[in-house]
């Protein structure tokens, strides 16, 4: 029992931070803790959700992909071209997923087969995709889309918005993938050691693709679940939106360097981000404070535990003579 | 079979096929051979490329590019990154501006404050990828926006208009010095010093040591914390100094200042053939980067392309630079380990 909640601490953390994020948020407004409004807001953060679900596998192999943003917008614009010249949503779905799934794919075979580093490649195309997504949309972007392409956006389940179930049942599944298939067991295993996985006969170049793909598919998921929130499309959809992704991700704990990390913290990460951010636009603090407090949340998240592990053995530990080798205080 | 002979012939071999050096020296070579053709290809397409005064507008644009350049490479040497140097420099041009426009005894201070406050924030940069092991990407993405969001936050939607802003920094962009933009000298000041900086000093040396092994240069003695902060603090104060002249620029600062450019500086760092790996490059490579991209961006508008083609080409380039980067990378690394057997063998 203790054991099962040790392994779960970061989870609970997490737990006992939204009830505080919860708190404050309903002391700043009465209406936070209203079912509509939580409803509502959760909605809201359906697309930066399914955009951590896709960057979570990729993180747990000890990459990073910054483009899925730009991915987003390319999906959007397409949608929204899609359904206005007609074409049934049933086919415009697949047919925009796969190309976002290639789009992704082009980000994983640039890093796993020509060994380019993940942060620059997609740096490239968080760009090059960005610049697609504004030339397909033109200046004014894409509106007048059919209904089969906005309902969702407009239809709830029971009391829950269709999108947030939606959201729950990618989340599901890409928990359900890393937990129990073998692309997952392999993705904790290039994340933990990319050589010796390779050395033990793990596909590493194919898995670290499909990785990308899936990740360019949640995008573009992401896009059609835009497209019926907001009923248009333009080029600089979810501009900037990696910054909630990433922090989603990592605090959650899945570790930045690869190998570990699991679905229920991201999950849960979102929930926390989403309920401090509802909770700020409550208080009417503006979209640019609310992303600083983002920011330091994000490195809070990777640099707290480093701080505590600095004071643990500087004053704790205050002489220790030689360290050997990995533990020398050298990034490895 | 002879194996001492065989050996010999091996060596002969290993001997014909050169050295590293070589591929880095084409690498720059084919950044100038790329920006010559683009000259070609943008006169070709509209005459009106190919002027002084065109000439003159990209050195401009490139002239504050290369400078953010400048101090980016100091860090993209030891194998790292500065996403938050747009950020920096809205947030010093910002708040240096809008104090010396209270205070007008500051103004005489103002670029030794902006410089000083640059480096206090890429001080903190340093602290978090050194000592707290942040992933330089994660932390400076993290900085980008609390910096950002710092000076939203201070400016509270106001703006800074180009009347409060001392008299000789209004009139410093519009200045020629020899016929040429006053930026254009300074940038060339900047980048030269800090190209001397890197070549003479040792902490220069110490830089590239670092980004081409790391773990070497721990067991070498080098105090790799110390070296990382000074690369943040250097490229801090170089974006603090240069928001100065970009807000002097524009005239009308708002909190909005240099958003998005840190995707210009890396991509100029990156096609001027410094390695995202670390270790390898030159300041003044970044510098002829920034002018690859000024010309493009000038060439698209004077071609009439529309604007979003710029987002792609740029994209495109970063990951074809870097896929160059790779071979080059690699090549230098054969060309080594050919040096240490042949000098085993000797």
């Amino acid at each position: 029992m203790i054991r099962a909640l040790r392994s779960y601490s970061a989870e609970l953390l997490l737990v006992a931070l939204i009830i505080l994020a919860a708190i404050w948020s309903s002391q700043l407004s009465p209406y936070f803790l209203d079912v509509n409004n939580l409803m509502n807001s959760a909605a809201f953060f359906v697309v930066f959700g399914l955009m951590a679900f896709g960057l979570f596998p990729i993180v747990v192999q000890g990459e990073i992909d910054i483009s899925l943003a730009s991915t987003l917008a390319v999906a959007s614009v397409l949608f929204a071209k899609l359904s206005v010249s007609g074409v049934p949503v049933l086919v415009a779905v697949p047919v925009v997923l796969a190309i976002t799934a290639a789009l992704g794919a082009i980000n994983g075979l640039l890093v796993a087969y020509a060994g380019l580093p993940s942060l620059a490649v997609t740096l490239g195309t968080l760009g090059a995709y960005r610049g697609v997504a504004y030339l397909l949309a033109g200046d004014a972007g894409v509106t007048g889309l059919t209904k089969d392409y906005t309902f969702l956006g407009m239809s709830w389940i029971g009391i829950v918005p269709s999108t947030v179930v939606l959201f729950l049942l990618a989340a599901l599944v890409i928990g359900v993938v890393m937990e129990t298939t073998k692309f997952g067991r392999y993705s904790y295993a290039i994340g933990a050691n990319p050589d010796a996985s390779r050395s033990a006969s793990v596909p590493v170049r194919q898995v670290r693709v499909g990785a990308y793909a899936i990740a360019g598919a949640m995008a573009g998921l992401a896009g059609f679940i835009w497209v019926n929130q907001y009923q248009s499309a333009r080029g600089d959809n979810a501009d900037g939106a990696i910054l909630f992704v990433l922090t989603a991700v990592v605090l959650g704990g899945v570790s930045i360097k690869g190998g570990s990390g699991r679905a229920l913290g991201v999950l849960l990460s979102t929930l926390l981000l989403a309920t401090i951010q509802t909770g700020m636009k409550l208080a009417n603090v503006p979209g640019t404070s609310q992303t600083l407090v983002i920011g330091l949340l994000l490195i809070a998240s990777i640099g707290g535990p480093q701080l505590v592990h600095l004071v643990r053995t500087s004053v704790l530990r205050p002489r220790r003579s030689a360290p050997v080798g990995g533990e020398a205080g050298v990034r490895t | 079979m002879n194996s001492s002979s065989q050996t010999s012939s091996l060596l002969a071999r290993l001997r014909l096929s050169g050295s590293g050096g070589a591929a880095l020296r084409v690498r720059f070579i084919g950044v100038l051979a790329f920006q010559l053709l683009l000259v070609i290809v943008f006169t070709t397409l509209a005459p009106r490329f190919l002027s002084w005064d065109n000439a003159q507008s990209i050195l401009f644009t490139a002239a504050i590019l290369a400078m953010a350049a400048a101090g980016q490479t100091l860090v993209v040497l030891t194998g790292n990154l500065d996403l938050s140097v747009g950020s920096i420099m809205g947030l010093v041009a910002y708040v240096v501006f809008d104090v010396s426009s209270q205070a007008h005894w500051l103004m005489a201070f103002t670029v030794p404050v902006a410089i000083a406050l640059g480096a206090v924030l890429g001080l903190i940069n340093g602290v978090l990828v050194a000592y707290l092991k942040i992933p330089s990407m994660v932390a400076t993405l993290g900085t980008l926006s609390v910096y950002r969001g710092l000076v939203s936050f201070y400016a509270n939607a106001m703006e800074v208009t180009s009347g409060e802003l001392p008299q000789w920094m209004r009139s410093l962009a519009t200045q020629r010095w020899l016929g040429v933009s006053s930026y254009v000298w300074i940038a060339l000041a900047v980048v030269i010093i800090v190209g001397l900086a890197l070549s003479q000093l040792p902490w220069g040396r110490k830089l590239y040591a670092l980004g081409s092994n790391p773990r070497a240069a721990y067991y070498y003695g080098l105090n790799e914390n110390g070296i990382l902060v000074g690369a943040y603090v250097g490229a801090g104060a170089i974006a603090g100094f240069v928001g100065l002249l970009l807000g002097a620029q524009v005239g009308n600062i708002n909190s909005l200042l240099a958003f998005g450019i840190e995707m210009q500086v890396l991509a100029a760092v990156v096609i001027g053939g410094v390695s995202i790996w670390g270790g390898s490059g030159s300041v003044y490579g970044a510098a002829l980067g920034a002018i690859v991209l000024a010309t493009i961006n000038n060439g698209l508008v004077l071609v009439g392309v529309q604007e979003f083609y710029r987002l792609l080409f740029q994209g495109l380039a970063i990951v074809a630079a870097v896929a160059v980067d790779a071979l080059v990378q690699k090549r230098v690394l054969t060309a080594t380990r050919r040096r240490v057997i042949l000098e085993v063998a000797a």
